[in-house]
């Protein structure tokens, strides 16, 4: 019977021939835990979008209601807890791993030529993910969303020329109101996602089209020298895709998944509290991935500096991390035999851990 | 009969510019309402409305130098709605009796500021600005003094816009 169906699509689109196509893809041997990164990042997606979906079913996008509705889903909803806190963890789980397949690809060196374009397309899905986790955060609707919005929509003013058209039209208005709650609604669960969903495609068929390549630790027995790009055309051993790859893919997706959960269970989505415009006490707080960042914002006083802090630093920062594989363009991958990227890498992450450390300290108490 | 385009170089062409053209049209012809919707923002105008504060002669009567957080409520229009925006205006009588409006808004980006009696500063929960009671920059990265609301006093009631004085970038509220 089975056979049956399949020969009824094989005869008309070549059905098997095309998954064995997509399944069959060689896959370096050694590394394959470190490969798992990058399928573990879309599952996470998928999980996403699928929880995003059905939030939408009781979801209203107007401030003062937002956080009601939020809190509706939480308390009165059946498993409604579950569903946003896998959303909420998911995305958290998200960002992480997001910066550890970065650091992973950054010091194996596999954004190298032929890989520039997947290096400049998994940048844009870092930024728009960042960007959906921040607006994620704003459409709770509660205290803390409020401010963020403010916060931000002031930060992005600081732009140059174009910085307070750019305020007005995020916010629908001068002030941050309804329109501004029904932006972000739309940019969270539209435009954003349709982009990674776009991209992501394109990073995997770019991964395809340049072929099997992989950490240093792959071409043990090559003999060719190192700075010969042909060197890393060809590991030692390669397995397919399906099974071994997906198979350790899977195992990696189910923990991380099994965490995720846990977490959903166990701690929820805190939800704040209403938003309350004469509070006199309220100290806003950014997400833990925004902390490096709203730690930068205390520095460069006063009116010429701040430019600094909201523009051209972390506009600076990406633009580097943007054109990594055109300023580094070495034919060399092990991270021990370019000590200067790898130096330069890890201090990179131990001043993000330090800044977010100490951006999320305890601000200014109420009272002393 | 109709010619194959590769036996026609010329055709080619042609139907290539064609293709080009179809598409920059109906490109255009949908990206002029999408950008007309997404700017839409920068043409409109913002509803500047004016309310009640409070009497003169009650304000004069709070200590000077102490700062009194008083809410005021604006009425006004935010895109297809009518909305009251709740304000804190900060009142500050100065020891020669003039009285100060300050919004509660650090002039940095934007955070609720907190007034702390022991150090006789306002300071802002987030990025660490202060300023001191008449509104001057005393610390931290804020670019500019408080902002003031614009008001003006009939018959003994002040009278609050939400608006600030000195802001030609339109920046808080």
């Amino acid at each position: 019977m089975f056979k049956k169906i399949q020969n009824w699509f094989d005869e008309r689109i070549g059905l098997t021939e095309l998954i064995n196509e997509f399944n069959g893809e060689r896959i370096p041997a050694r590394g394959g835990w470190a490969y798992t990164l990058g399928s573990l990042l879309a599952f996470l997606f998928t999980i996403q979008v699928v929880t995003g979906i059905f939030l939408l079913f009781y979801y209203v996008p107007y401030f003062p209601m937002a956080r009601n509705a939020t809190y509706y889903i939480k308390h009165h909803v059946l498993f409604g807890n579950i569903l946003l806190g896998i959303h909420l963890w998911g995305a958290f789980t998200m960002i992480f791993f997001l910066l550890v397949h970065m650091s992973r690809v950054y010091f194996s060196g596999s954004y190298k030529k032929p890989r520039e374009l997947q290096w400049v397309v998994g940048m844009v899905l870092f930024s728009v993910v960042v960007v959906l986790g921040l607006t994620g955060y704003m459409l709770i609707g509660n205290e803390n969303s409020w401010w963020t919005i403010n916060v931000l929509t002031n930060v992005a003013s600081h732009t140059p020329v174009i910085g307070g058209f750019l305020r007005i039209i995020v916010r629908g208005g001068t002030e941050t109101s309804v329109l501004t709650m029904q932006h972000i609604f739309a940019v969270h669960v539209w435009l954003l996602p349709i982009i990674v969903i776009m991209f992501i495609p394109v990073h995997i068929f770019l991964i395809r089209k340049t072929g099997e390549q992989g950490l240093p630790l792959e071409y043990k027995n090559s003999k060719l020298a190192d700075d010969d790009i042909n060197k890393w055309k060809h590991p030692d051993a390669t397995v397919p895709f399906f099974p071994n790859q997906l198979y350790k893919d899977m195992i990696v997706a189910l923990c991380v998944f099994a965490v995720v959960y846990m977490l959903a269970v166990v701690y929820g989505a805190p939800i704040g509290p209403m938003y309350r415009p004469l509070a006199l006490n309220f100290a806003p707080e950014a997400d833990w991935y925004f902390l490096a960042n709203e730690e930068l914002l205390k520095y460069f006083p006063g009116h010429g500096l701040i430019i600094f802090s909201t523009f051209l630093v972390p506009t600076i920062g990406f633009a580097i991390l943007f054109a990594l594989p055109f300023i580094d363009r070495g034919h060399e991958r092990s991270p021990f035999k370019r000590p200067a990227a790898a130096v330069l890498g890890i201090l990179f992450l131990l001043l993000l851990v330090y800044l977010t450390l100490i951006g999320g300290e305890p601000k200014a108490p109420a009272t002393v | 009969m109709t010619k194959s385009s590769e036996e026609s170089p010329s055709r080619r062409t042609f139907m290539m510019v064609v293709i080009g053209l179809i598409s920059a049209v109906v490109g255009v012809a949908v990206a002029i309402p999408i950008l007309g919707e997404v700017l839409s923002p920068l043409f409109k105008k913002r509803d500047i409305v004016w309310s009640k504060l409070g009497k003169v002669s009650d304000l004069k009567n709070i200590e000077p130098l102490v700062p009194k957080f008083v809410p005021v409520y604006f009425r006004v229009k935010e895109g297809w709605t009518v909305n009251t925006l709740p304000r804190q205006v900060i009142v500050v009588k100065d020891i020669t009796g003039k009285l100060y409006f300050f919004s509660n808004q650090c002039t940095h980006l934007g955070c609720p500021l907190h007034w702390i009696p022991a150090r006789q500063k306002f300071m802002c929960p987030c990025h660490g600005g202060m300023f001191n009671v008449l509104g001057k920059v005393v610390g931290g990265p804020p670019p500019r003094p408080l902002y003031v609301w614009v008001h003006k006093i009939e018959n003994d009631t002040v009278l609050i816009q939400n608006k600030f004085l000195d802001n030609p970038k339109e920046r808080g509220v």
